[in-house]
């Protein structure tokens, strides 16, 4: 592999890498703000300027400048190398690139932070960016010094709405583009632009127009500054008291990778950042997906309900392992929810077949929704390939209703909370249990309803649209008596005496190994 | 009639020679802080005895390893806390020997004359509660006349008597106020005359000599195996001092001495730190005379010292200064480092251990007394009863720096 020297390390490069994309995937940081890896380069922030020497034999090319001499108290010339943008220069076998070691690079970058944070207003206390703001990084690693101008600075416009969920401050605005080549290229809605030059440039929103392609939220993504916020987030916390859990979202069917971001004190969840897969979402998600967080706090069950009315949670599966202890197998259904995890649904699909001895297993999940090509699906359950793997003869929502309405079941231990279609057929099932994280269907027709816990409340595995098994982390404790629903079947099958081979989330785990591989006919 | 005790052997008629345990402390008024003493007596004299020291824990080392290295200065304040500006000045230092960094001129000789100051402070209370152990109050309301000037000079300058929080890395809180050098000669001076009174009054007095010399004597060899360093270890006769020794801040720029004494008793340790004083008083002259009326007392690198609060509210430069070293802390670079001044008592060390971070790796005190405490058991053993209040006050221990 063909390789450049930066600061003395070897930097391996493939053939179309810039110097800052080949630095970045052997983890070498060289500072910048306009330039993002799922982006066009726009090389106008100047952050990343490096020094490249000569081929061997060349002269350098020399740029002369005047340079304040403190002793004779003027100006003298001098010569300086010219300095390239590192995310624009083209990485080549044997280039010798000086960064940090480059005293005319690093003077560059102090002179570039500088004239950013000229007109720069005093807005760290009341900015959402504070705490993961690029000038606050930078100002401390390549800068130093104290302001020098002693002018009033240029006032711009603050909280310009720039649509349903992004507010721009153009004055906290270093004009780095990143959310018009976002809108221009990945989201294909070519919205925002720049207008005036100068320090007086700011970005607009077409005329006529607002922010409200389905991915806005990742404009405030790119922003390295403080400058675009989103209202979702926007004086709810601080980000140095959050923490961050390896998450998956689960508002469709591809399965991006996040970030789920709380305070550890209150264990509320507060925003998802996208998380950087290649394979998956690259290093996007969609507004729906950013604001799902919303849904862990909303509308949720958190006590188990008998009869519609609150009781304890032990009384509460008391009577529904009494309901199923004598279940006739042949009435006795289960539903498995694309909305849950793969272990849940094993463990419940496992109480089926070992437990209830009922070969009746229905599947449900949200209603599609909308899609496009870029990253949303319609599916807006996040583990229907991971139901389908498990119980690929499971019948759809639609005969269960049908099943229901000609009175065919009697007993049925449903799992999640949305129907994809019109469930009041449900009501007739006599004795239906469910394990709802939501109000819906299930919850509103169910003698008895046990309270699971949410996808950020539990450690789960999805099955995306692409047939990846992807792992989602814990982040916050499960709200109420809430808990994760193999949990609740775990005690169901001890309430009802018929233990389950496994105790732990690991062995529940293991268990699993074999069940998939048997879906996918590797045994008999 | 006849005697009854006819038939008796005399030894029959002592009382049975039973050890009998005595337990003083850990919330006795004479065991200066919480320290308990657990003692054999076979009538008046100590056959055995443990020292315990646990009794006061409040976890300061790992209480460190939570905040930034800035929020360590009020803990190392509450470990001598009759000479804390000793200890804030220490740890400044362990910090910028990691850093690299050397504070200016003028900041040095200000922490020299606070940290002498705050040395008289303690060895005044040290001496005066001698003094006051074995009936003297008088010499005792003297000498804690003396700190109460040296704690009105610290509260002038810092704010606050005792727990100042005053080091900063990188320099002080403040520079020092218009009216320091006066007061500071004014203090240096009152208390002179104060241990010059002291001393006419105690060295003639047979009692208070009798009690004290060659009571609780140590053996050079011991105190060396001990680890103890500091006045009780010159008591010794070992002339062992970091400010001579491993001189630092300008301390080889000063004239002073190293006092010693010769039978490593409790009245060689009265002794030394009777000289001590009077050299402390001469080291706050001479860093007055040397510190300069203007000049920065911080370094000025922005990424270890808070910018002036105008700054901070009116450029965004300053803002984000302010904001990354309060919200982040100051970062001291990945490694470890051993960094030691003295104390009140001693050697003080400060073993840090940083990962790059802002936050405290590890952080380990090396506080003098836990040492010296740690040898009270052989000064006591075999000695009398009455001797152990003199012999313990003589050793200067301060709770708050035994604490594990």
């Amino acid at each position: 592999m063909p390789s450049f020297k930066l600061d003395d390390i070897d930097i391996p490069f493939e053939p179309g890498d810039t110097v800052i994309r080949a630095a970045q995937r052997v983890g070498v940081d060289i500072p910048h703000y306009c330039w993002h890896p799922g982006l066009s380069v726009a090389a106008n922030c100047r952050m990343c300027l490096v020094e490249i020497e000569p081929p061997p034999g060349r002269p350098a090319m020399m740029l002369d400048v005047l340079a304040w001499d403190a002793e004779k108290h003027e100006y003298v010339p001098q010569k300086k190398p010219k300095l390239q943008p590192a995310c624009q220069f083209a990485a080549a076998d044997g280039l010798v690139v000086k960064s940090q070691s480059s005293q005319h690079a690093t003077r560059a970058r102090s002179a570039v932070q500088e004239l950013l944070l000229l007109n720069h207003p005093v807005d760290c206390p009341i900015c959402d960016q504070a705490g993961e703001c690029r000038l606050q990084d930078y100002w401390l690693e390549h800068q130093h010094t104290k302001k020098r101008m002693k002018d009033e600075p240029v006032h711009k416009p603050k909280g310009v709405v720039f649509g349903p969920t992004i507010v721009y401050d153009a004055e906290r605005c270093i004009v780095c583009t990143r959310c018009v080549r976002f809108c221009d290229e990945v989201a294909k809605d070519p919205v925002l632009s720049v207008r005036e030059r100068g320090n007086l440039n700011e970005i607009v929103v077409s005329p006529g127009r607002k922010l409200d392609h389905p991915y806005t939220l990742m404009t405030e993504y790119v922003c390295p500054v403080g400058a675009l916020t989103a209202v979702d987030f926007r004086f709810k916390a601080r980000v140095w008291f959050l923490r961050s859990a390896r998450t998956v979202c689960v508002g469709c069917a591809t399965g991006c990778n996040s970030f789920t971001d709380f305070d550890p004190r209150t264990q509320e969840v507060y925003r998802y950042r996208p998380r950087e897969n290649k394979a998956v979402n690259q290093y996007w998600m969609c507004d729906e997906g950013m604001l799902d967080h919303r849904r862990i706090g909303q509308g949720r069950v958190l006590h188990a309900l008998v009869g519609g009315k609150p009781s304890q949670r032990d009384a509460a599966l008391a009577r529904a392992a009494d309901l199923f202890v004598s279940a006739p197998p042949e009435t006795t259904a289960v539903v498995l929810s694309a909305e849950h995890s793969l272990e849940d649904n094993f463990a419940l699909l496992e109480l089926a077949r070992d437990g209830l001895k009922t070969q009746n297993v229905y599947f449900t999940g949200r209603a599609p929704g909308q899609g496009d090509n870029v990253l949303r699906d319609a599916d807006k359950n996040p583990n229907t390939n991971g139901v389908k793997k498990l119980a690929p003869n499971a019948k759809p929502f639609a005969e269960l209703v049908k099943a229901a309405d000609e009175g065919k079941l009697t007993h049925v231990l449903a799992l999640g909370s949305q129907a994809p279609a019109d469930a009041t057929a449900l009501g007739k099932i006599k004795h239906l249990v469910a394990l709802a994280t939501h109000e819906g269907p299930f919850q509103a027709h169910a003698a008895i309803v046990l309270p699971a816990a949410s996808w950020a409340e539990a450690e789960g595995t999805f099955v995306n649209r692409q047939g990846t098994t992807q792992e989602s982390e814990r982040a916050v404790t499960p709200r109420g008596d809430s808990r994760p629903a193999f949990r609740w079947v775990h005690e169901l099958r001890l309430a009802l005496d018929r233990p389950p081979a496994w105790k732990k989330l690991g062995e529940l785990r293991a268990a699993m190994q074999p069940a998939s591989a048997a879906a996918t006919g590797a045994r008999p | 009639m006849e005697p009854i005790d006819q038939e008796l052997d005399p030894a029959e008629i002592e009382l049975p020679a039973e050890p009998m345990l005595l337990n003083v402390g850990p919330a006795h008024p004479a065991m200066h802080g919480t320290v308990r003493i657990v003692m054999e007596l076979s009538g008046e004299s100590i056959e055995r005895c443990d020292v315990q020291v646990g009794y006061l824990h409040r976890g300061f080392e790992k209480m460190c390893e939570r905040g930034t290295w800035t929020q360590v200065f009020p803990y190392v304040d509450r470990c001598n806390y009759v000479s804390p500006m000793l200890n804030n000045v220490g740890f400044a230092l362990a910090c910028e020997k990691m850093l690299g960094i050397t504070v200016p001129e003028r900041c040095q000789w200000y922490r020299m004359a606070l940290g002498e100051l705050a040395r008289m402070s303690d060895h005044l209370t040290c001496d005066g509660a001698m003094a006051m152990e074995l009936g003297a109050f008088t010499p005792f309301l003297w000498m804690i006349k003396g700190r109460e000037m040296i704690w009105d000079l610290m509260e002038e300058e810092t704010g606050a008597r005792l727990t100042h929080s005053f080091g900063r890395v990188g320099g002080m809180a403040h520079p020092p106020t218009a009216g320091f050098k006066e007061n500071a000669k004014a203090v240096t001076t009152h208390i002179l005359g104060i241990i010059e009174e002291v001393e006419r009054l105690l060295l003639g007095n047979r009692i208070f000599l009798d009690r004290l010399e060659g009571v609780g004597v140590v053996s050079a060899e011991d105190a060396i195996s001990l680890g103890w360093t500091g006045p009780c270890l010159r008591a010794c006769g070992v002339a062992y001092d970091v400010r001579k020794s491993h001189p630092y801040l300008r301390y080889d720029e000063v004239e002073f001495e190293v006092p010693v004494g010769q039978a490593g008793d409790s009245f060689d340790r009265f002794m030394v730190r009777i000289a001590e004083l009077k050299q402390s008083a001469s080291i706050v002259r001479q860093c007055i005379e040397r510190m300069a009326d203007t000049g920065p007392v911080n370094v000025t690198d922005p990424r270890v010292i808070l910018p002036p609060k105008e700054e901070v509210y009116s450029t965004i430069e300053g803002t984000i200064q302010h904001f990354k070293i309060v919200m982040e802390g100051l970062k001291l670079p990945a490694g470890e480092v051993y960094a030691y001044s003295e104390g009140g008592n001693g050697e003080m060390g400060f073993y840090l251990v940083s990962d790059g971070s802002g936050t405290p790796y590890r952080l380990r005190i090396r506080p003098p007394c836990f040492y010296v405490t740690g040898g009270l058991e052989r000064v006591i053993t075999g000695a009398m009863m009455a001797d152990v209040v003199p012999s313990f006050g003589s050793l200067n221990m301060i709770g708050g720096e035994c604490d594990r």
